[in-house]
């Protein structure tokens, strides 16, 4: 096949296969578990090689995909103006928290990555676990990391913090919806996010600010200490 | 006619969304640009990003023109997330072997951020 025909097909195949996961999800009542990013990775990976097309062809020929992936962040831009009023009623202990809880994240991850032991490819890739994979993969990308397991650590953390986040903060006695909004935010990005928003609209949004908050945070502390811990 | 009508509904679908893409990739091109001319620190779609948002700050909505393109964006956003996890590939094998330290680590530091973001919003006085 003619590489940009196989480009579209792969592209194509793609997106209607995430379209089925995110229906699919929706069938089961949207839990953090089903996230349509895995399952359709999932499924992809499954599939490809069963009827004989070699995954990595695959994913290269899927590459379109992947560059509008900058674009994409770019319009992210969209969620922190959509939530500017909450944003402004709030600025300076919604930054702080951000801030804050974006630097915690980031330092544990590095040094408890450093503790355990873990090989250095994934020691390097834990650095950006706390953000939202769009993030995660602009900044791997920039300093030359780990792209495909960051990515997937990223995903995995937006799991277990949608699912672990909000119980421990009620049982820790934290009331109120907009401190535990940031957290989930912050911690459990786009999961997490997706996840409040289908609960408590406006928590979603400041869930929303946050994970796209930390992002920026991130992209502009990780490059300039890449390398140095 | 009917079908024309509705022919001319998707085109005029597509027609919406075609000047917010164009915005977005020409922000994060520039963005890439300038990151690589400068030997700037920080990936360019961010700076894209952060451009982005100071046009939309401006008082008086000009850029009304480009939500429902950004937004398209967004919502497919997950699906372009896809081709990164197909390319792990091989390296599944060094996920699997470390995958309890991993684990131990994931969780964590994800209940540690999620629980030193919420109490800094309450030490910065944070209400609500």
């Amino acid at each position: 096949m003619a590489p940009l025909l196989a480009s579209l097909a792969a592209s194509a195949l793609v997106l209607l296969v995430f379209a089925a996961a995110r229906r699919l999800s929706g069938r089961l009542g949207h839990p953090p578990w089903a996230s349509p990013v895995l399952t359709a990775a999932l499924l992809l990976a499954l599939a490809m090689p069963a009827i004989g097309v070699p995954l990595a062809r695959f994913t290269a020929a899927a590459m379109p995909l992947r560059w509008l992936l900058g674009p994409a962040l770019v319009a992210l831009a969209l969620v922190v103006d959509a939530n500017r009023a909450l944003l402004a009623r709030n600025a300076v202990p919604v930054l702080v928290a951000v801030g804050g809880g974006t630097v915690i994240g980031l330092g544990s991850a590095v040094l408890l990555a450093r503790w355990l032991g873990l090989p250095a490819e994934l020691a390097a890739a834990v650095a950006t676990k706390t953000v939202t994979t769009p993030f995660s993969v602009a900044i791997m990308m920039r300093v030359g990391g780990p792209v495909e397991l960051a990515a997937a650590l990223s995903v995995s953390t937006g799991v277990i913090g949608a699912l672990t986040v909000m119980p421990l903060l009620r049982r820790l006695g934290f009331a109120g919806s907009a401190g535990p909004a940031l957290a989930l935010g912050v911690a459990a990005h786009i999961v997490g996010t997706d996840w409040l928003t289908r609960r408590d609209a406006r928590a979603g949004g400041l869930a929303a600010l946050a994970f796209v908050l930390a992002g920026i945070v991130a992209a502009l502390l990780v490059p300039p200490l890449w390398g140095r811990f | 006619m009917r079908l024309l009508q509705e022919l001319r509904g998707a085109l005029a679908g597509v027609a919406a969304v075609v000047p917010g893409l164009a915005l977005c990739i020409a922000l994060a091109m520039a963005g890439n640009a300038l990151a690589e001319r400068l030997a700037l620190p920080v990936p360019g779609a961010v700076i894209g990003l952060a451009a982005y948002l100071g046009l939309l700050l401006i008082p008086g909505d000009r850029l009304g023109w480009s939500r429902s393109g950004g937004q398209l964006l967004l919502r497919w956003l997950g699906a372009m997330l896809v081709p990164a996890l197909l390319g792990l590939g091989a390296r599944m094998m060094l996920l699997a072997d470390a995958a309890v330290p991993l684990a131990v680590l994931l969780v964590t530091t994800t209940l540690v951020t999620g629980v030193a973001t919420a109490w800094l919003y309450r030490l910065a006085g944070g209400r609500g």
